[in-house]
């Protein structure tokens, strides 16, 4: 039985309102005539790239464009009803923490929903609520009614989400996005948590995504979406193994990530030592005890999940940050920081995440550019004329990939794509030797990531420069790094060659890390496993909060979550140890636990 | 939460103590006696000088006078021998404060109501003549309004009483000149304010869960709205129960404005610095409690000051 | 150099387009025009005395009527609206500076410079600024220098919270970080690629600055502790209209709706120039 059934379904934004819908720029996102179903206890996917409209095809369906886009449709019904939002339909969105009011004591977010649908009494609706936030699986429940949202993690914030969701005891869900702004072990937690609540209460789940691999992960059926129209529809099956369309084929390829131009790596001469790096903080990530070299001309990722202190190294080396204790050489030689924070002479630049951020508004591109060889020159000493920074700006801009006339132009006028090839230019320009990307993709369009990527791998062939690439994104990572190190907790648990690593992990969080990507091909994203991660705490009684992301003082960050763990770990920080190219801090490759090794033993992973 | 509260009370004293000082050595500076009076011999001016001790070092006065405010002790009015000043700001102040009181009450009642209908009304006609009208109304002066409300409603219609603060219906006039400017502002903040929050996901997702429009601005929407405009209603208060001194001369109230403007005008240095002190007392204890209101319906505010507090 | 095109693209970022900007813009600009020329060019002069004509009512001759004693109020009008302007005007510019460079100095360097600076102005803050102005200009006597003193007490405190909130807001934006990786000068971050972004809030406290000085001064002449005879701004032209404010209210009104007209003017410039802002900051974030 059809449980939602669109026809036809048309919309035209209002065009002279300036702020719509949040999810991009929702000008061009208008619908025309997209039909799609979605069958009882079934959980479909609706997937496309930001801007195909899929995300209004959602709000168009719940009824919340009103007074914002003209809507118009053949037939719209929900169990043979007009879709009632909080009746008969209920949606979860992308960012939890933005859906929740930040005032307000979760609890009681969850139980005005479950009065308003039912017209119950406070009482009955405290239990109630407290009885579905056990069912999303959030420990403790009673203690968690009277916490506001900030004071949950991520993953617990979208818990409560589904569970306010769960509280219209809705006959069609509508997930817009929920895992994109996860880490991949909570996302395989909530993907897991999203099939069981379809299992146990027969609701149906329409998931609206970019991400191939969740959809893979959780839907039998998939519409591909493409400029306000669905480009093509089938079985998860038909869909992933045999894609008619060009334009699946290609999202396809995307998700599956990239294959690597293999560059650099002949001369091993270390850039950049790192030794015994340290940084704490009260409430930020911290850093402990991380040693890590780069080569010459190579590209080292850094990968873990939010928290695990990968931006606070990248910013130490930047010289945002100053590091506690430990050093840092650039070739040979111990750093020197100046005051005004450049650090080896500007030969270390990096690329930000978010290109938004990282241009000033107020100066165009080519300005921006100047004001970057003018800081480099007063450095070195030498001054260009203004002809030679003129040329050498054009040169730069056309190597990003932009026109030289782009120059004139201010931040705003670009995309994000473009943005972050402005970024890039300014940190070539000053003729770096050691690039950093922090997440320099992740806020890009499946898309322009790729053309970024290869404009990076381009430019580093070219000129050689190494690169300490950082991301969350196990599929990037895989693909452009020639060694990688993992990151958790503050400290490097495992380093290697990026094959020997991602094929034959042998750090147990790195195992964990690899195995909760779910991957864009139903077979193998169904034995997605789900991996405990350690909850905020709760607060006690009037007492402060603590702050979560506070290093523990002994023992090995990773063991509270470790399936392996010894009864070392809870009071010793293990070594680090090296076997051959790969470096790990785990006591399960201690002499202690494995013994005693003959001369010519080689080792291998105890996982 | 408590060590932040300590805190800023220490830094009122603190500001209170450079203000008495301040005004101290200012009011001295003023040229003038404060007992020279047409057919007042020099002589005599001299020998009453002396007697309240003002021909002390100033160091001394300055001394004796915080001594004696430490203790409480604002001093007797040097204009009407005899008053205390504590008593003259005793008799001034419930007017003032009930004048201010009423005037707030009507500015945050009529702020707030215009505010929410600006930012929910669909008629566009209804929203722009809101705005424009807090816009005129933000363009006048309160003695402005004063006068003009003044010469309308008393001089040129005789309907409404002119001056004094005897009977509910002298309150009409002052309540209005007072409360429009404030009122024009909140309604403009919590217009903005309100139409910005109603923007935000969880508005829509709260109506995503089933939750009626005017539930979903109310219990969720106008709150976070509100914080910004209790963040500028709180210094408004504070002017306000200090009393305006232009619609206390112009509406002929006897609250702190008109006793501080005469007090000036007397050189009265006793009554001067204490109405300073007085009023600053006021200010600052009405900023502390705005923060602490605020820190009461922000959670994340709560935070702050309490991580301050580790 | 290509400051004066920089300038223009920002005015016209700022006010171009909004119809309530440009209105303001406008009577502003015919305020300004008539208290600039009415002194020189007006037949009456705003200090002759003439017992003859004194308390009439509008005319041909006298477009305002005549006061007591028998002034033009039209010319005495517009004399004391460029005074107020002057003095609205020179104390905007330098509470502006002021609060600028003490916001900057404070967001940019933090720690203790921004701690005294902060501390400084609390303490400020919590002082009746009106009862200050008041003593203050009774200590130095009547006259312009005292009242824009009196007007920098407190008036720059708000300008250097904005400031100071704006810079700290952007000195751990990417974009600083990037100028400081790449060697830019600390002075250099500051001017070039701060300030300039905080150009918009600094624009819309400026121009509200204006009405407020020129609403205190009225405001303190109207308590007769502001200017002195003869010079004559609105508030003292309004407080010798207060006397016989029974018999001839029109001496009182003609000056207050000159002072409304030019407060509100710049209240639409200033509202159209914050609703730009805020829509701009929606739409970046």
């Amino acid at each position: 039985m059809k449980v939602l059934d669109v026809q036809g379904l048309c919309v035209q934004y209002h065009t002279e309102k300036k702020n719509q819908s949040k999810a991009g720029d929702a000008g061009s996102e208008t619908l025309h005539g997209v039909s799609f179903s979605v069958e009882e206890g079934e959980i479909v996917g609706l997937v496309g790239e930001s801007g195909s409209g899929k995300s209004t095809a959602m709000l168009a369906v719940m009824g919340l464009l009103k007074g914002k886009a003209e809507v118009s449709f053949e037939r719209m019904s929900l169990c043979g009803e007009a879709p009632v939002p909080g009746r008969n339909a209920a949606m979860v969105f992308q960012d939890a923490q933005s859906c929740l009011n930040p005032t307000v004591k979760v609890g009681r977010q969850i139980a005005e929903t479950i009065r308003a649908r039912r017209g119950c009494g406070r009482k009955e609706a405290r239990e109630r609520a407290e009885e579905l936030l056990d069912q999303v699986g959030i420990h403790n429940p009673r203690l968690r009614m009277k916490q506001y949202p900030f004071e949950l993690s991520g993953g617990m914030r979208q818990r409560v989400v589904i569970a306010a969701a769960l509280a219209c005891e809705p006959k069609l869900i509508i997930a817009d996005e929920p895992t994109t702004a996860l880490d991949v072990a909570v996302q395989a937690q909530i993907i897991l948590l999203l099939k069981r609540i379809v299992r146990e209460t027969g609701t149906s789940l329409l998931l609206v995504s970019h991400d191939m691999g969740v959809t893979a992960a959780l839907c039998s059926r998939v519409y591909v979406m493409r400029q306000g129209r669905i480009a093509e529809y089938g079985t998860a099956e038909e869909i992933f193994y045999s894609p008619r369309e060009a334009y699946t084929r290609r999202l396809l390829r995307d998700a599956k990530g990239f294959r690597r131009l293999s560059a650099g790596g002949k001369e091993r001469r270390p850039l950049l030592e790192i030794r015994y790096l340290t940084k704490e903080f009260d409430t930020m990530e911290g850093i402990r005890d991380v040693s890590l070299e780069i080569f010459e001309g190579e590209t080292f990722a850094l990968a873990g999940e939010s928290g695990s202190g990968k931006t606070t190294l990248a910013r130490i080396l930047s010289g945002i940050l100053t590091e506690d204790s430990g050093e840092i050489l650039y070739r040979g030689e111990r750093l020197e920081r100046k005051r005004s924070g450049s650090v080896c002479g500007g030969k270390i630049q990096m690329v930000f995440q978010d290109p938004y951020a990282a241009l000033n508004p107020c100066l165009t591109a080519g300005q921006a550019l100047e004001e970057a060889l003018r800081g480099a020159g007063r450095i070195s000493g030498k001054e260009l004329t203004r002809e030679e920074r003129r040329e050498r700006i054009g040169a730069v801009l056309e190597q990003a990939g932009l026109r030289r006339e782009d120059a004139d132009r201010y931040p705003r006028e670009f995309s994000g794509g473009q943005r972050q090839r402005i970024c890039i230019a300014r940190a070539l320009i000053t003729e770096p030797e050691l690039l950093i990307c922090d997440e320099a993709l992740s806020s890009l369009d499946a898309g322009a990531r790729e053309q970024i990527l290869s404009l990076l791998l381009e430019i580093q062939k070219e000129r050689g420069i190494a690169c300490l690439f950082i991301s969350h994104d196990m599929h990037v990572v895989r693909q452009v790094s020639d060694r990688i190190g993992v990151m958790y907790g503050g400290s490097l648990v495992e380093a290697g060659r990026t094959k020997d690593v991602c094929s034959d992990p042998w750090h147990p969080y790195t195992k964990q890390l690899i195995e909760s990507v779910p991957e864009p091909d139903p077979l193998k994203a169904a034995k997605l496993k789900s991996v405990p991660v350690t909850e905020t705490p709760v607060r006690e009684g009037r007492g402060s909060l603590l702050s979560p992301k506070k290093l523990p003082p002994v023992g090995c960050p990773f063991a509270g979550r470790c399936g392996y763990a010894l009864e070392c770990c809870a009071s010793e920080a293990p070594g680090s140890r090296r076997f051959g190219s790969r470096e790990i801090r785990c006591f399960l490759y201690s002499e202690a636990h494995s013994g005693k090794r003959s001369e010519g033993y080689e080792m291998t992973s105890q996982i | 939460m408590l060590r932040y509260t300590m805190k800023r009370v220490l830094t009122g004293v603190l500001s209170l103590f450079v203000l008495a000082t301040v005004t101290f050595f200012l009011v001295r500076l003023i040229p003038g006696s404060p007992f020279q009076r047409g057919g007042v011999s020099s002589q005599v001016v001299e020998a009453v000088e002396e007697e309240y001790g003002l021909n002390e070092p100033m160091l001394d006065q300055y001394l004796t006078y915080m001594g004696s405010l430490l203790r409480g002790d604002m001093g007797i009015s040097y204009q009407d021998p005899g008053t205390e000043v504590a008593e003259i700001i005793g008799r001034a102040w419930p007017i003032t404060a009930s004048l201010g009181i009423t005037a707030l009450a009507a500015a945050m009642i009529l702020g707030t109501a215009l505010g929410v209908i600006r930012a929910v009304a669909e008629n566009r006609a209804l929203r722009e003549i809101i705005s424009a009208g807090s816009m005129l109304a933000a363009g006048i002066p309160s003695f402005a309004a004063a006068i003009l409300l003044m010469l309308l409603f008393s001089v040129k219609l005789r309907m409404l009483p002119a001056s004094g603060l005897l009977s509910p219906v002298h309150y009409i006039l002052p309540t209005a000149a007072l409360s429009l400017y404030p009122a024009a502002v909140i309604s403009r903040l919590t217009g903005n304010t309100l139409r910005a929050e109603l923007q935000k996901d969880y508005v829509l997702f709260a109506r995503a869960k089933g939750l009626g429009k005017w539930r979903t601005i109310f219990t969720h929407a106008l709150k976070n709205a509100y914080l910004p405009v209790l963040s500028y209603a709180g210094p408004a208060s504070a002017s306000l129960l200090t009393g305006s001194f232009v619609i206390e001369s112009i509406f002929t109230i006897p609250g702190l404005g008109r006793e501080f403007v005469s007090s000036v005008t007397n050189r009265d240095y006793t009554l001067i610095l204490g109405l300073t002190v007085f009023m600053g007392t006021v200010v600052i204890a009405v900023n502390l409690l705005t923060d602490l209101l605020c820190a009461w319906l922000d959670p994340r505010m709560r935070r702050a000051y309490r991580e301050e507090d580790v | 150099m290509n400051a004066g095109r920089h300038m223009r693209h920002q005015l016209k970022k700022y006010i171009g387009g909004s119809r309530m900007a440009e209105a303001g813009c406008i009577i502003m600009g015919i305020w300004i025009l008539l208290a600039a020329a009415v002194p020189l060019l007006w037949p009456w002069s705003y200090s002759e005395q003439n017992a003859q004509i004194c308390n009439q009512a509008s005319s041909l001759i006298h477009w305002f009527g005549t006061d007591r004693f028998g002034r033009d109020l039209f010319a005495r009008v517009w004399y004391g609206a460029g005074i107020s302007l002057v003095i609205g005007i020179a104390s905007a510019l330098i509470n502006g500076l002021l609060g600028v460079l003490c916001g900057a100095a404070a967001g940019y360097a933090g720690k203790w410079a921004d701690m005294l600076l902060m501390r400084a102005a609390d303490i400020i803050s919590s002082i009746p600024s009106m009862l200050y102005v008041i003593l203050l200009t009774l200590v130095m006597g009547a006259g312009i220098p005292s009242i824009i003193a009196g007007l920098c007490v407190s008036g720059w405190i708000d300008m250097a919270r904005i400031v100071r909130v704006e810079i700290r807001r952007m000195r751990d934006m990417d974009y600083a970080h990037a100028a400081r990786m790449e060697g830019t000068a600390p002075m250099r971050i500051l001017l070039r690629h701060l300030l300039p972004n905080a150009a918009g809030p600094i624009l819309v406290n400026l121009i509200f600055l204006i009405p407020q000085a020129v609403f205190t001064e009225a405001f303190l002449s109207f308590l007769g502790v502001g200017l002195e005879a003869p010079a004559a701004s609105l508030g003292t032209i309004i407080q010798e209209a207060r006397s016989q404010m029974m018999l001839y209210p029109s001496q009182m009104v003609y000056p207050l709706a000159v002072l409304c007209v030019m407060i509100l003017a710049l209240n639409m410039v200033g509202t159209a120039v914050e609703d730009r802002i805020g829509d701009r900051r929606e739409e970046t974030e």
